[in-house]
């Protein structure tokens, strides 16, 4: 066929009532959380959970929950953005930035450009450190004030809600610095490598 | 809303739109072995999981990704490191 | 060749064409059946599915997966399509499609959850909810067939009202004695109702179904959850899971 044919009557979610500014091109606002995983949702028990940040062949820091629980906690109202096409807007997030991470290992800045997130259950997602310094970027652990539920990535994800959220990695429990970039999971497998909803960067191509 | 992630797992015949448009031959009813723990199925016997983002077909003994695919606007993409064999 | 063997052809590469609807029908207070006209259709086996594709004006696009409900030896090719509330395809397709209307379609999609007469052992199938759809075109293909073999039914249903093809399978029991067909509701019962209530569970299965030692070719599908308990009740009544094949939907529509 030369041209798509159009179904009549079917009507674009994204006519629906928006805000204008907020919600980026192809998206459309919905009110639900949908959930999306690559795999099965790991049962991850707090008294077992630790994060750590790692150089090279050492870390930088490593915190079980109760240490991390203790470090400097922030909260935040964002809007979110699903490569899928939905947006979530107003949803509020409490968690540890990255600014405070590196003051807590004594660093003024980070080592290197690049980090990898490493997940649970072997979920990966590269992101630029330029991308989570100044409160862009937390480690999660409360959504709308309650723990976040496994199935949305609890104990802690990683949040970056300025990109694309198969970015804010669920059940992080490392970020390791990269001297190069690396893709990560979805990265690697035909979607953008850096992923800005505002300028639709959702495939490798785009 | 499902509130669990296991609601939301699909079968290989679910997958089986997008992998057609990359193999000929019937591919649900062909069988894979993982190379994590050598356990064979059908690929549609298979646990999808992500089909809004692609195809992630998991192993349903070890839970190891067998293969993954994506199609876009640019390309398809296909990985089956975790497939150490599939027979037609 | 045979038709049989017409309908064992390997897969040709599929690409999406354009369905016309030419007709629709009721089948419920909120499924539909819709009849559909495919120009390039080559036939397809029972328990195969078609995806389909709707363009909206702006470009914006949505594609689904939907199960044949006709058997090969029908025509117009059917969908069955359950409205699910809140949904983004389901109520276009149930409230808003017309005769006449179009979009686009590929298929058939499938081999693994496929079943036709010529394979051996009784059949076995069970459903839950609209996961009836592929197994209605076994047992259409079936009766088309006159296949003179045992062959049950396990249909799971919120209330009677929810029984999708009620009158149909009623119809397919009455011309046959080797079809059995077996109810539950698992919220609501008419007034005396003396069939099964609640959940098909392990008792449900071992009570009414075939056991392991007839080797009977297993069929379920549904919402995941369901055809997860489903199956895991199977193997642990003892049958062999290579005997059993499942479909699943994704999440129960609540």
């Amino acid at each position: 066929m030369d041209e798509t044919p159009i179904s009549r009557g079917f009507r674009s979610r994204r006519l629906e009532q928006t805000p204008k500014n907020r919600v980026p091109p192809g998206q459309h606002v919905t009110t639900d959380f949908p959930v999306l995983s690559a795999g099965p949702t790991p049962q991850i028990k707090v008294e077992n959970w630790n994060f750590a940040l790692q150089l090279g062949a050492s870390l930088l820091g490593k915190w079980s929950w109760a240490e991390f629980e203790a470090l400097p906690q922030t909260t935040i109202k964002t809007d979110i953005h699903c490569v899928t096409k939905w947006s979530k807007l107003d949803t509020t997030w409490q968690g540890v930035t990255f600014d405070d991470l590196l003051k807590t290992v004594g660093l003024g800045e980070p080592p290197t450009a690049y980090v990898m997130a490493h997940c649970d259950g072997g979920y990966t997602t590269n992101v630029p450190v330029a991308d989570l310094v100044r409160g862009k970027g937390m480690i999660a652990t409360r959504y709308e004030g309650l723990p976040i539920a496994p199935a949305h990535g609890g104990p802690a994800r990683l949040l970056v809600p300025h990109l694309y959220f198969w970015k804010s990695a669920k059940w992080i429990h490392r970020l390791r610095f990269m001297e190069r970039d690396q893709r990560g999971f979805w990265e690697s497998l035909g979607y953008h490598n850096y992923g800005d909803p505002w300028k639709e960067e959702r495939y490798d191509g785009d | 809303m499902s509130g669990s992630v296991q609601d939301l797992v699909l079968d290989g015949n679910a997958a089986a739109g997008l992998l057609q448009e990359i193999f000929v031959p019937e591919i649900t009813n062909a069988e894979i072995e993982c190379e994590v723990c050598g356990s064979t199925a059908r690929v549609g016997a298979l646990h999808l999981y992500a089909a809004e983002m692609g195809v992630v077909l998991r192993c349903t003994c070890c839970d190891g990704i067998l293969m993954r695919a994506v199609h876009t606007v640019h390309g398809r993409w296909l990985e089956m490191k975790g497939t150490r064999c599939l027979r037609f | 060749m045979t038709a049989i063997e017409t309908l064992a052809r390997p897969a040709q590469r599929i690409a999406w064409q354009l369905a016309q609807v030419r007709g629709i029908a009721a089948e419920t207070y909120r499924v539909k059946s819709l009849m559909l006209r495919v120009a390039n259709w080559r036939g397809h086996l029972p328990g195969q599915h078609v995806d389909i594709r709707l363009t909206a004006a702006d470009g914006y696009q949505a594609q689904r997966s939907y199960s044949i409900a006709s058997p090969p030896e029908d025509e117009p090719l059917a969908l069955t399509v359950e409205r699910v509330d809140g949904g983004e395809v389901s109520p276009y397709l149930v409230d808003d499609l017309r005769a006449g209307d179009h979009f686009e379609l590929r298929g058939p999609i499938g081999g693994y959850f496929v079943w036709t007469v010529a394979t051996r052992g009784p059949l076995w199938v069970i459903a839950g909810g609209s996961g009836i759809t592929p197994l209605m075109a076994m047992l259409r293909h079936r009766a088309r067939r006159k296949l003179r073999a045992p062959a049950l039914l396990l249909y799971s249903s919120r209330s009677l009202d929810d029984v999708i093809y009620r009158e149909e399978l009623g119809a397919m029991v009455r011309a046959d004695p080797d079809l059995r067909v077996v109810h539950t509701l698992t919220r609501e019962q008419p007034e005396g109702w003396v069939g099964h209530r609640g959940r098909i569970d392990k008792a449900l299965l071992a009570e009414a179904g075939f056991p392991p030692g007839q080797n009977p070719c297993i069929y379920v599908c549904g919402a995941t959850p369901f055809v997860e308990d489903v199956s895991r009740f199977l193997v642990e009544l003892g049958h062999d899971p290579l005997t059993v094949k499942t479909e699943r939907f994704g999440p129960s529509g609540g």
